[in-house]
């Protein structure tokens, strides 16, 4: 029996192990290399995505977890006008250096303006607290989720 | 499916978890942190029986398989558990990582399991026999060593509807987002017509389970708050004489100074609350 679920809109039935791990099929199988790995070990949210509406580090996911569940990466993400706000609010406030930690930045600022559609600077940094930068020092990314959220960004 | 399990009941689970080798899998936050990840999963997130929350007039029943996002969401939550959940991790690990979880790894430093110890929560367990319910801490046998036979699954936490309305919450922990706790204090309490009607402390992260001592707390029960100057030296050193800190990356000296002084901190809020 193969694990059936949808990624990016998309379904999928998988034939593989259930203990194989969400970030790994993601990136060699289905091609979605915008979700990083950077720690394997659920510390540095570089590898982030929305299961079932929520934010998850793929690296702690199991593949039978998401067994008839729904599976949004930056990749699908990219296709929302939301992200098209976010991606210019990013640029515009210096918040992306090396770009590692910016997808996955982006997925947890989604998850939170979904729910908080107007969050303040402390519940910004909260819903970011298990994303790690080692560039920015996170002002500038602040900065960018509360630019976009009075542009209107409704993921 | 390969090494995998997805039952859609209860039933159905207690029977894979019977007849079959599998590692239930709630969250899988530790199980996934291990190295070696091998053998068979029994995933339970599709299964009603463990994944809601229900009261009745005695219990605030939560599901094994909540999620510490939905725990924190609930309604009917104390606030003490609300605060010590929102200080675990971050969002995301929050959003897999389960109460049954948190206990199933056997771990002192778990941290909504030191709230479960200072409330007296009971835990539901069940095979595809039946059911048995026991306080939580007799669950715990030992470091990582818990009342949990291999054909059972943790089904339900029991936290009595009646508690202490107060309390205190400590987490010295190393990082503020992310730490395992380090070490950890529960204290709850009530005061009627200016006695202490009930007093409940534990520690978390400090032994090889987390510490509760109700026979010590009981020093406290039915003293008037004005008066507790007069048993604060015979509490402190009840709890001295039981505390048996390991040794670890802090040394046992100083984590049981910080306990004291926690100790010490609890009842001077008894006081000043008054
Ligand atoms: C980055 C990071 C930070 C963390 N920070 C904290 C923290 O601050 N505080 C803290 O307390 N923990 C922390 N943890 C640990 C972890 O998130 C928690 O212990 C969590 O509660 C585990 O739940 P889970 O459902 O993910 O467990 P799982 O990995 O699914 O399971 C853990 C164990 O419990 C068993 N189990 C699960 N459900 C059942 C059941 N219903 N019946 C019987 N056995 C069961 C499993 O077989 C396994 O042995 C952290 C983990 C990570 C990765
Ligand atoms: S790679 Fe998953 S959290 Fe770091
Ligand atoms: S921009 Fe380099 S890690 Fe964030």
């Amino acid at each position: 029996m193969s694990i059936p679920f949808t990624l990016n809109g998309t379904p999928i039935t998988w034939d593989g192990s259930a203990t194989d791990r969400l970030l790994d099929v993601l990136r060699a199988e289905f091609t979605c290399t915008g979700v990083k790995c950077g720690c394997n070990e659920g510390e540095c949210g570089a590898c982030s995505v929305i299961l079932d509406g929520q934010l998850v580090n793929s690296c702690m996911v199991a593949m039978g977890r998401v067994w008839d569940s729904e599976i949004t990466t930056i990749e699908g993400f990219r296709e929302t006008e939301a992200f098209q706000i976010l991606d210019r609010t990013f640029a515009e406030t210096g918040a992306v250096q090396c770009g590692f930690c910016t997808p996955g930045m982006i997925i947890a600022a989604a998850c939170l303006l979904q729910r908080n559609p107007s969050p303040t600077a402390a519940e910004i940094r909260e819903a970011l607290s298990g994303n790690l930068c080692r560039c920015t020092g996170y002002n500038a990314i602040i900065s960018a989720v509360d630019r976009a959220a009075k542009e209107g960004c409704r993921p | 499916m390969k090494n995998g399990f997805v039952p859609q009941t209860l039933t159905e689970a207690l029977a894979i978890r019977r007849r079959e080798q599998v590692t239930p899998y709630g969250g899988g936050t530790d199980l996934m942190a291990e190295h070696h990840r091998a053998g068979t999963y029994l995933f339970l997130h599709r299964v009603p029986e463990l994944t809601r929350i229900t009261e009745d007039d005695t219990y605030l029943r939560l599901g094994a398989c909540c999620t510490f996002t939905q725990v924190v969401n609930h309604p009917a939550t104390p606030a003490i558990l609300k605060e010590a959940i929102s200080r675990i991790a971050a969002p995301a690990i929050r959003n897999l990582g389960t109460v049954g979880g948190n206990i199933g790894n056997g771990s002192a430093k778990a941290d909504s399991v030191l709230i479960f110890f200072a409330l007296d929560a009971k835990l539901r367990l069940m095979n595809a026999d039946g059911e048995r319910i026991l306080p939580i801490r007799a669950f715990y046998k030992g470091r990582k060593e818990l009342d949990l036979a291999e054909d059972e699954l943790i089904v339900e936490v029991l936290l009595p509807r009646q508690m202490p309305e107060r309390y205190i919450y400590h987490k010295v922990g190393a990082r503020a987002a992310l730490a395992i706790s380090r070490l950890s204090f529960a204290g709850l309490w009530s005061v009627e017509d200016g006695k202490l009607t009930a007093c409940a402390t534990a520690f978390g992260a400090i032994e090889q389970m987390v510490v509760r001592l109700p026979e010590v707390d009981e020093i406290l029960i039915g003293v008037p708050v004005a008066q507790l100057h007069r048993v604060r030296s015979q509490y402190l050193q009840a709890y001295s004489a039981k505390l048996n800190p390991i040794d670890g990356r802090i040394s046992a000296l100083y984590r049981k100074s910080v306990c004291l002084n926690l100790l010490e901190d609890f009842l001077d809020q008894i006081q000043s609350a008054e």
